[in-house]
Order: structure tokens, then sequence, then C-alpha cells
């Protein structure tokens, strides 16, 4: 059994122009999450109530909007309300699954650096460093062993989520897929004149599954060494 | 002008979303009751999946157990919206002798999201279930119980309350994920409000309704698993 004459392009289409968006994506929006998350997480352990709720309700919208929605406002509400706030999709994609990641990382973060004992921040304190200092130089680094599985996690959701910025046209593997599909049902010589629906979209979930499996077992691995 | 302040205390903003909503009431109803109506079959489908295959993997029944493990890998390691395409696109095409499937943007869009909350609420009842101490199913044998009685009077009841916070997220989800349904174009709330936005050029308006209502759907949902959780916590948890 060989593959059909039409397969290479297509191949090549959703690798080289598809997968390349998605991981751009991924990867801008899983070193975002991560940054701002840890930041906001630590800041959510100060004991200074306004602090803390606004903390709270950035993490309770994001985590609680569809993505969908939130890539939507970002592309379509956002210029609305100013001009200087215009994205192009991958941009305004990646700051909606940054919004989204960032409120998954505070939440652990928050947990991970409250289960450091106490001592930890005194001895901390007592060798002269800074709240700043104590907390980038001894609590978070005890504590990302802990933030570890969680993000690997993470990662494989952000991953996924990545499709969803097909909606606003981002030629990410998933709208490359559907480009591929709707120029081959054209007549040639652009297409070949049939439906491959079933074959492409087959394809994109297993490029998904090579991807996101091994990341999951990492992640259940990770969990297990630390317990 | 009146947008660029919506931010700040500028109460026409307030007013034209009110009357956003009292110009588009009807669609708006329509569009949330489909919401929660694909969301509550998909949670029902969900529930009664998640507690078969729960317990078939729990139980480690043969064939069926590698069978749920498979579906349960599978939808968790793909993205639901390309499960959808695959759904709604790739099934219309015939293969071989098999003619194409074509199925409803209705159908796709509890089913979808059914498959999906059933593969995650598969394995939080296989959790809950494995955390249900064996000493107490012993309990329930000696009692007398057989292995099914003992299932539906012992294990059911304690792992289905471990299950409950984390399948009570996974319905959390399947609500956010009806949302998806709007590159299918049936018309739930997100693609009935960007139709209305659409027509009307009130993009801050809609926007700002749309993600009230998920919000305040999303939110009613959490504060619930918070009541619900103390309400049927068991009693060595509440001491």
């Amino acid at each position: 059994m060989s593959l059909p004459d039409w397969s290479g392009e297509v191949a090549r289409y959703m690798l080289e122009e598809g997968l390349r968006n998605t991981l751009k994506i991924a990867a801008i929006a899983l070193v975002g999450s991560t940054l701002v998350g840890i930041t906001l997480g630590t800041l959510l352990t100060i004991d200074f109530l306004p602090l803390r709720a606004l903390i709270r309700l950035y993490i309770e919208i994001w985590r609680g909007l569809p993505i969908l929605v939130t890539i939507f406002i970002m592309f379509f509400a956002l210029p609305a309300v100013s001009l200087s706030l215009r994205f192009d999709a991958l941009t305004a994609g990646a700051i909606a699954l940054i919004l989204w990641g960032s409120a998954q990382v505070a939440e652990t973060t928050r947990g991970a650096v409250q289960s450091i004992p106490r001592e930890q921040h005194e001895a901390a304190a007592a060798l002269g460093f800074g709240w700043v200092g104590r907390h980038a130089f001894v609590i978070m680094p005890q504590a990302l062993r802990r933030l570890l599985p969680p993000l690997v996690g993470l990662l494989v959701n952000i991953i996924q989520n990545t499709t969803i910025v097909q909606v606003i046209g981002a030629a990410e593997l998933l709208e490359a897929a559907k480009r591929q599909v709707e120029r081959l049902t054209a007549p040639p010589p652009a297409g070949v004149g049939e439906i491959h629906s079933f074959e492409i979209y087959g394809a994109v979930m297993l490029i998904f599954f090579c991807i996101s499996f091994p990341l999951t077992r990492l992640s259940a691995y990770l969990e297990r060494r630390l317990s | 002008m009146t947008t660029v302040l919506a931010f700040g205390l500028d109460f026409s903003f307030l007013a034209d979303t009110w009357s956003f909503i009292q110009d588009n009431f009807d669609e708006l109803v329509a569009g949330l009751r489909r919401t929660i109506e694909v969301s509550l079959i998909a949670i029902a489908g969900a529930f009664v999946i998640g507690l078969v295959l729960g317990a078939a993997r729990a139980y480690r029944i043969p064939v069926v157990s590698q069978l749920a493990a498979v579906y349960v890998e599978v939808i968790r390691n793909t993205p639901i919206l390309v499960q959808i395409f695959f759904l709604y696109y790739g099934l219309t095409q015939g293969i071989g002798p098999w003619p194409g499937i074509r199925l409803e943007a209705f159908t796709v869009a509890w089913l979808a999201v059914m498959i999906w909350g059933g593969a995650f609420n598969t394995e939080n009842f296989r959790a809950g279930f494995e955390a249900v101490p064996a000493r107490y199913n012993e309990a329930g044998f000696a009692l007398g119980f057989g292995r099914l009685a003992t299932f539906l009077n012992v294990t059911l009841p304690i792992g289905g309350r471990i299950a409950l916070p984390s399948s009570i997220n996974t319905y959390i989800s399947v609500v956010k994920n009806t949302s998806l349904m709007y590159v299918i174009s049936y018309p739930e709330l997100t693609t009935t409000v960007l139709q209305i936005q659409a027509l009307t050029l009130q993009t801050v308006e809609a926007f700002t309704v749309l993600a009230a209502t998920y919000l305040i759907l999303v939110w009613t949902m959490s504060a619930l698993i918070r009541l619900l959780e103390s309400h049927l916590a068991l009693p060595e948890d509440a001491r």
C-alpha cells in the first residue's frame, strides 16, 4: 500500500507551516504562562487583602472563561476598545493562552510556595535575603520540584489548546489541515476534486497524540516520583 | 469615546450593554438554552460513561478495561477541537465500501463533549473507586455481600464522593467546551452572540454579555462544588 499522490504536498504544508506555528504558539504561551503565573502565585501568598483579591479575580476570570471566548475578546473586542490594541491572529491567540495558562500556574504556585516550611523563610531572612531574594533564590527552587509535574501537564494542555486559535484563522496545524482539505476538493490542477477530510483530520489527531502521549506519561512519572 | 472609557467609570457603557441585552433578548435566551441543553445531555452521558468504565478500570474487568484505557488515552491526548472537526467533517467522507456519515450539528454538539467528558470522568471515577480502602470491601464481604452488592453499597457511595469534586470540574469544562461548537455553526451561546455582533457591530457590548454569562455559569457551578462537598463529605473528613 503506497501513499496517494496528493499526500506529499499536504504533509509538507501541514508540518512546515502548521506544526511549526503550533509549536511556536505553544512555546511562547508556555514561557509566558510560567513567568506570569509563578509571579502572581508567589504574590498571592502575601497577606495583603486588596492584592490577594485582585490576583484572585484575575485567576477566576481567565480560568472561568472558555479559551475560545478569551481569544475572541483579544482579537475582536480589544481593537474595538482602542485601535492600538490590534494584534495579528498568532499574537492574540498567544496572549489568550498566556492569560489562561498563567491563571492555572498561579493557583498551583500558591500551593507549592505555601508547602515550603516556615523555617526556610526564616533561615533565608536570617541570612539577609530580602523578600524578592528569599523567594527567587531559596523558596522558588524548592517549590519548582513540586511545580514540575503540573507544568508538564500544562504544556500538554497548551499544545492542545493552540488548535482553538484556528477560529481566528491563525495557520496552526488544524487550520493548515483545513486549508488542505478545502484545496483538495477543488478540481485539478489546484486540487484533486475529492474529499479527504477523514485521512487529514485523522492525521492531525495522530500528530497531536504522538506529541501529547509521551508528555502525559512524563507528567505521571514525575508525579509518582515526587510522592 | 464611550468605549474608550469602558473600563473607567462611564455608566453609558453599562446602559449600552443593558440595551444590547434588551434588544436581543429572545436570541440570547435561545442561545443560552441550547448551551444548557447540550451541556446537560453531555453531562448525563459523561456521568454514565465515567461510572461504568471507571468501575471497569478499577476492577480490571478484562477487555472492557483495556478498551476503556485506549479510549481515555486517545481522547485525553488529542485536542477536543480536532475531535469535533473529525466527527463533523471527517466522518462525511466514505472510505472504500463504507459510506460517509453526516451528523447534524446538534448531534456533534452533545456527542463531542459527551465523549470528551466521559474520558475524563472515567479517570475521575477510577481514581475514586481505587481510593476506597480494601478493608471496607473486605468488611462488605464479611457481612455476606456479593461482589456487586459490595460495589453498590460500599465502593460506589464512598468512591463516588471521593470522585465528586474532580467530576464536577469535568462538568464545568464540558459547559465551557460547548462554546467550541462555534466552529460547526451550532447556534449555542457563543455562536449566537457572534452572529448578533456581526449584525449590530456592538462588539464591546456583545463580548461583555458573552463573558459575563459564562462567568456566571462557571462560578455558580464552582460554588455548587463547595456546597456539595460540605454536604456530602464523608463523616471522617467532616471531623
